[in-house]
């Protein structure tokens, strides 16, 4: 990035913090603050350990320094500015989660456009969302797009801030679906049935909670669907699955035909080819349900995180609180774009163009010195694709 | 109460009326053998058998003994005796309990003696955590009290993700809400432990100590493995290094796992360079970074091979067999087989290959 490019952006910067109102995370004063500061040279250092008592009011300090990239710890300390995490004393850590665009397996790199991944970033999000207020039924959560490729959730409920990595490893496995036991889903009850002279087990799968829940949501949704086939289609359809032939595939329908209360219920003993056909379903229910978040990002409770509000050097986009009923609505191509960038156009030198759709419209910018609207130039800018030409 | 105290002598109540009878923990030291044979064995019983053996028919001696046990645990300093003595007070503690409330339901009374499940949730401030579910023998607790009481709880049943988590709450049986109440009580033990013990106390108390650190070296609790046997590996390791072996691309968290176990194992970096070495694209420069890093060598921390459940988070966790069902970290695994190998036949492969440790290179 040449000099003059980034004079450009840090003034810039200093135009939208000057009218950005930033509100703090809570016991902002308990938390380390870091920034990367635009330099020159091309490694970004960190300057973290920071209390909020050595950078001062928040909105003068940003104003101030106008940093490429701020971040607060989910951690809160005795001591925040200390040099060392002893010294910090940790007290408690917000329960963070990331997703990243990049690491969805839904996402093509270099195929899926940004605002693509995004999208497809969002659906990961609301998956994780039910994790979050259905399953754990956290209340204190906010939704925070990162500003760059991706959205984070903030989970500061009293009831897990004290947890430290090992059982926050725990929650992360549960959202992603690592571990699962399929047998550990199947509650075992030994019942002496009538006319039964040994006493059996009859196995139910725990249909009220976890992942036993959502298999069984998959595995009614499959059987109902069976229920409406003829029976040649049903058998046809049962057949596709590896390992399930002509006898096994008629012995489940009869099973799902003659005992669908008892499916329902979560009784898996009604067919032992019904148990194993099961039993597929949770493999479903992870690849369907589970919410590829970035796993050290959540364990880590000194981790620092992108304040929101603030501007993300990446981008030129905002950091962006998004209320929970907003966002379905919300498009991070137009509801990020900062104000103070919109209206005006420079001039910029684009090195690589491309199609970009940004605040509502779909550009195709080729390469070469051009005027452009001045959000769609800093986003170049910023992501190291153009470099400011002079006025 | 002193009986319920002495039965439960971790319990609050316990502690406070410690410290009101006792005119100070060095006088009682000093004076009352009695007390401080009964905390000997109390530690004693933990290396060796798991519990703290034989009660003592006075109460106010079995009570004592106990903040002693804990003064002699700390003088002996080892992070083994804190953990192994914390787990067999809450065993003991656990088999108390659980006949406790089996006395009080048939009797439909609690005695004098007996702690009701109440009594113990409240004491471990777990009373709103946990909810019995109406019409039902089982609980409910919340997930955020679950995850710190389950952690060290072993086996799959255990883990969050195969657990009918709803609405923030984990249900669980009977059973195992006294075993995580268990696990509250060994947390509670461990503690504080170990803490500055002041002089005095410390020399009245130095022949036991000797003891107690005596058994504790025979045990061979704290020993350092140095046997490189790849066909004793886990079944996890055996994969990693079988893909290095043949020149696969490894993530860098597997490399690390793999590289942690060698050098845990007793692997020089050298030596590790060696093994990944059949394959000519293994990578030389970055395994000795690598190595020296996990080592300790270059960077501040020492870093030990991932536990099983780390391993099963990254899928490294591959062909489990029947050990891996009992164990929770690698390096367990490998100790189990070596321990259960007659150590005449152990090949090291160091030794093994010696100086032609490029043999199956070309092939």
């Amino acid at each position: 990035m040449e000099e003059r490019t980034r004079a450009y952006l840090r003034g810039r910067f200093r135009d939208y913090y000057r009218r950005a109102t930033i509100t703090p995370p809570p016991a902002a004063n308990e938390r380390e603050w870091g920034y990367i500061p635009w330099t020159e040279s091309p490694g970004t250092t960190m300057v973290r350990h920071r209390s909020l008592l050595e950078l001062g009011a928040l909105e003068d300090f940003l104003e101030r320094k106008r940093p490429q990239h701020v971040y607060f710890s989910a951690g809160r300390y005795t001591d925040p500015g200390a040099s060392s995490m002893g010294e910090k004393d940790w007290r408690s850590s917000d329960l963070v989660f990331d997703l990243d665009a990049d690491h969805l397996p839904s996402v093509t790199l270099g195929e899926d456009s940004y605002a693509e991944m995004l999208a497809k970033c969002k659906q990961a999000l609301f998956r994780l969302l039910d994790f979050l207020e259905d399953d754990f039924a956290f209340e204190d959560l906010e939704v925070v797009f990162s500003g760059g490729r991706g959205y984070h959730v903030h989970v500061r409920d009293d009831g897990v801030r004290h947890l430290d990595r090992e059982h926050r490893r725990e929650i992360v496995d549960y959202v992603r679906g690592i571990g699962l036991e399929y047998d550990e889903l199947i509650e075992t009850e030994t019942v002496s049935g009538l006319g039964r002279k040994t006493p059996t087990e009859r196995r139910t799968l725990k249909i009220d909670g976890g992942w036993g829940r959502r298999t069984h949501r998959y595995f009614m949704a499959f059987v109902d669907e069976l229920l409406e086939m003829n029976e040649e289609d049903a058998l046809a359809r049962l057949q596709e699955f590896d390992g399930i032939g002509e006898g096994k595939a008629t012995a489940t329908l009869n099973a799902a035909r003659n005992n669908r209360e008892g499916i329902e219920a979560g009784n898996v003993t009604v067919h032992t080819a019904i148990s194993q056909l099961a039993e597929r379903f949770a493999a479903t229910a992870v690849e369907r349900d589970n919410a590829p978040i970035d796993e050290p990002v959540t364990t880590d409770t000194n981790r620092l995180i992108r304040l929101p509000g603030s501007l993300h050097g990446g981008s030129a986009l905002a950091v962006r609180r998004i209320d929970r009923d907003d966002l379905a609505d919300f498009d991070p191509m137009v509801d990020a774009v900062p104000e103070t960038f919109v209206g005006h156009e420079i001039t910029v030198d684009v090195d690589r163009g491309g199609d970009l759709e940004l605040g509502g419209e779909s550009l195709s910018i080729p390469e070469g010195t051009q005027t452009l609207p001045e959000y769609v130039a800093m986003f170049l800018m910023a992501r190291g694709r153009a470099e400011k030409e002079k006025e | 109460m002193q009986r319920l105290h002495a039965r439960y002598p971790f319990l609050e109540a316990a502690r406070e009326s410690v410290a009101s009878q006792t005119v100070d923990l060095a006088t009682v030291v000093e004076q009352d053998q009695a007390v401080v044979d009964r905390a000997h064995e109390r530690v004693v019983a933990a290396l060796e058998a798991g519990d703290t053996g034989e009660p003592h028919r006075d109460t106010r001696t079995e009570l004592l003994s106990y903040p002693v046990a804990r003064v002699l645990v700390s003088l002996v300093n080892e992070r083994i005796l804190v953990r192994k003595y914390a787990r067999a007070e809450a065993e003991d503690a656990f088999d108390r309990f659980t006949s406790d409330f089996e006395d009080t339901v048939e009797l439909k009374s609690a005695s004098n003696d007996g702690l009701s499940l109440d009594t113990l949730l409240s004491e471990f401030d777990l009373e709103d955590a946990v909810r019995a579910v109406p019409n039902e023998d089982g609980y409910r607790i919340d997930v955020g009290t679950y995850l710190p009481l389950s952690a060290d709880c072993w086996g799959d049943e255990w883990r969050l993700v195969n657990r009918a988590l709803a609405d923030g709450e984990v249900p669980i049986d009977e059973r195992e809400l006294y075993v995580l109440v268990q696990e509250a009580v060994r947390e509670r033990v461990e503690d504080g432990l170990p803490f500055d013990v002041p002089d005095p106390i410390a020399q009245a108390l130095e022949d036991e100590v000797e003891e107690i650190r005596e058994i504790l070296a025979n045990l061979e609790l704290t020993r350092e493995i140095d046997t490189v046997v790849p066909d004793l590996f886990p079944p996890c390791m055996k994969a990693l290094l079988d893909s290095i072996q043949k020149g696969e691309h490894l993530a860098h968290h597997s490399r690390f796992a793999i590289t942690a176990f060698l050098t845990s194992i007793g692997m020089s970096t050298d030596e590790i360079v060696e093994l990944y070495r059949v394959n000519s694209s293994f990578g030389e420069e970055m395994t000795r970074y690598q190595t020296d890093h996990i080592r300790g060598d270059s960077s501040p921390t020492e870093y030990s091979a991932p536990s099983c459940a780390t391993m099963q988070s990254y899928g490294d966790c591959v062909n489990k067999d029947d050990l891996c069902e009992r164990i929770s970290h690698p390096m367990a695994y490998y100790e189990n087989r070596l321990d259960d190998e007659d150590e005449d036949d152990l090949e090291d492969w160091r030794e093994a290959t010696g100086g032609d440790g490029e043999e199956e290179t070309e092939a």
